[in-house]
């Protein structure tokens, strides 16, 4: 079974709120990346590791500015691959998944992107700029690996949309809550609520509500509703004030998965 | 997939899901809106009263002469506001006026697109913010200051290269944030569908009126018609309604900067591979990890590391030929055009004429050639005077 299934299937049995991070890889450098992910192992349910994109266009400053800064450290789809296998290769069984932005697998070529993934144990894929009707394609190649399963997002103005994208939908189901990019001062949009039952009374998987998520208290008012937060600016902002120190990642993520949970 | 966003394998709507029911909603608004005869005649009446529309088809004399076949010009400097760009943007806004939108934004390298936009802002009563990278505010300070005179915010983009490539990124994530009121005009034949479509039905006017007046001039149709590609929103206008005339040559000019061998060009036709930017599928200017590059040219309208994706489809089709012209190639043509025929051309423009002078040489006087002149020079004045003094250039 897919490894984030399993996991979110876990949380389901136990009751229990769902946590996903979202760091850039090689943000700090590679290594840097690997503690990171190490420390949060068994705490947080599903990682998401960004691969770094020259024209992020889905991200706010934050992100923006650590693909920026990744980028310029060297960081690579080739190399977070390679940290992916060693990682796999040390027993790792955490649930991670890359998001990242079409054009880099484009460039790499459908059948040998996915070919990786499954090689180096990458669970699923979120790629912002490949909405529903462009998915095909890509949908295709990892099919035939059975290996790696394509996340789907809605928006605060999906509405009609959102029957026919959660329909084959697999894993869970991205909420972004607001419209825009990712970051955020937890600042959501006006009919959230709505929106976020609506998706729920569709969906058979977990829904997971991201963007502008800072602590537990955030997602306090949709509690009932969702079956996790992603928090993906706020970390990287607190992990470079920490100097990238995996203490601080694993003491973040106990927290606000506890938090979320009590 | 959805066949009709696609010119071939190119096009696309490589956009976040936030905005594909915005999309959806301009596709449906834009298809009725053309077939609308009162949207049709206000669209028609803007572009003769106040662009001033039906720019010439000048017979470039000395030009001819000296190259012994007939050169004519599409004059799309003598728009208002010195270039083809206003041509798109009066029909945009309508469209957006149309849909109820009060705000527009608009992203902008030389700054021509952005002042066509803050100019159709200030006539129709919108509220315009234009966004140009850090790097173009600094070198276009003048059209900066055009931009706020009409009323519009010019919002300087600190992000990646800090020129067109970014602030496009980041018109299209404000838009992402404000697509409930705001409308997004887009300059070029680029974005996602069905903007490459909405610019060229926009742009078409260019072509129509230049293959009547060629025929009134000629009893025929011209042998070859010309113009420059950055994104390629002149040239898909020039194209348009000679695509289907298969006797007629079409080419594209790209900007090859300081060489289509060395790292500073903007040849993505004849040194990109295929790739997805801004909502795109079209050729790239891309690094081995699929990181865009930046492009180079002396004219920063043709300054872009992709180009539109029909464009894309034209060039693997063999319907249309793109050849590179180099920024010394293009600034000799550019003096050439002012000695010979004292019309100063924007230096994109020149790009054109550069290679039209090349192709003259193959003609003969039965023969003839338009160029699309998509826009006047002085707004180059100063890239102008810091190349003839040997300063070269800021870019």
């Amino acid at each position: 079974m897919n490894r984030i299934e399993k996991q979110l299937n876990e949380c389901k049995e136990n009751n229990e709120k769902a946590f996903i991070t979202y760091l850039t890889a090689g943000l700090g450098g590679m290594d840097a990346t690997k503690k990171i992910i190490k420390a949060q192992e068994g705490i947080t349910d599903v990682l998401e590791l960004g691969i770094p994109f020259s024209d992020p266009i889905a991200d706010g400053p934050v992100i923006q500015e650590a693909s920026f800064d990744a980028i310029n450290e060297g960081a690579s789809l080739r190399k977070t691959f390679e940290l992916m296998k060693e990682l796999r290769s040390e027993g790792c069984e955490q649930a991670i998944l890359f998001m990242m932005y079409y054009n880099t697998i484009l460039n790499v070529g459908l059948d040998e992107f996915a070919k990786r993934c499954k090689e180096c144990g990458v669970d699923g894929l979120i790629v912002p700029d490949l909405p529903f009707e462009e998915q095909e394609d890509l949908q295709e190649a990892l099919d035939r690996y059975d290996a790696t399963i394509l996340i789907q997002l809605v928006a605060p103005i999906s509405a009609d949309r959102i029957p026919e994208i959660l329909k084959n939908a697999r894993g869970f189901v991205y909420c972004v809550s607001t419209m825009g990019v990712t970051g955020g001062d937890a600042q959501f949009h006006s009919k959230v609520i709505d929106y976020l039952s609506n998706v729920k009374s569709h969906s058979k998987i977990p829904v997971m509500m991201g963007f502008g998520i800072r602590e537990a208290k955030d997602v306090e008012p949709m509690k009932d509703i969702i079956d996790g937060a992603i928090v993906g600016s706020h970390f990287i902002k607190l992990l470079r004030k920490a100097d990238y120190d995996p203490n601080a990642a694993k003491e973040y993520v106990s927290t606000f998965r506890r938090e979320m949970n009590a | 997939m959805n066949a009709k966003a696609y010119f071939g394998q190119y096009g696309g709507q490589y956009v976040s899901e936030s905005l594909m029911n915005v999309l959806d909603e301009i596709d449906n608004e834009f298809e009725k809106a053309i077939r609308d005869e009162e949207f049709l005649k206000e669209y028609h009446y803007y572009l003769k009263e106040y662009v001033g529309r039906e720019t010439p088809l000048y017979l470039a004399e000395n030009l001819s002469k000296k190259y012994g076949t007939k050169i004519y010009l599409k004059r799309e400097d003598l728009n208002h506001t010195g270039a083809h760009k206003i041509n798109n943007v009066i029909g945009q806004i309508l469209l957006a006026k149309r849909m109820g939108k009060t705000k527009i934004i608009a992203e902008t390298g030389a700054g021509q697109h952005g002042v066509a936009t803050a100019t159709g802002c200030a006539l129709f009563g919108m509220e315009c913010t234009v966004y140009m990278g850090s790097e173009d505010v600094k070198r276009q300070a003048l059209n900066v200051m055009r931009m706020e005179m009409l009323g519009a915010e010019v919002v300087s983009v600190e992000s990646g290269s800090n020129t067109l490539k970014d602030a496009t990124n980041e018109a299209i994530r404000t838009w992402a944030k404000r697509a409930e009121d705001t409308f997004y005009i887009i300059g070029s034949a680029i974005g996602p569908y069905p903007y490459p479509k909405m610019v060229k039905e926009f742009q078409s006017c260019i072509s129509r009126e230049a293959k009547k007046q060629h025929f009134e001039k000629e009893g025929k149709l011209p042998d070859v018609v010309m113009a420059c590609v950055g994104g390629g929103s002149n040239s898909i206008g020039m194209f348009a309604d000679f695509i289907d005339e298969k006797d007629v040559e079409l080419i594209g000019v790209e900007a090859a900067g300081k060489g289509i061998d060395t790292n500073e060009h903007a040849a993505s036709m004849a040194r990109g591979r295929i790739g997805v930017l801004h909502g795109t599928r079209s050729y790239l200017l891309q690094d081995e990890d699929g990181n865009i590059q930046l492009a180079h040219s002396i004219s920063a309208g043709l300054d872009y590391p992709g180009v539109g994706p029909e464009h894309a489809y034209l060039k693997d089709t063999g319907r249309a030929k793109y050849v590179p012209i180099t920024d010394e190639e293009a600034m000799s043509a550019l003096m050439e055009l002012t000695r010979e025929e004292g019309i100063i051309p924007a230096i994109e423009s020149a790009h054109a004429m550069a290679y039209a002078i090349k192709k003259a040489k193959e003609m003969d006087a039965n023969q003839s050639m338009i160029i699309c002149l998509s826009g006047r020079g002085d707004k180059d004045v100063n890239t102008i005077s810091d190349y003839l003094d040997g300063k070269g250039y800021l870019n």
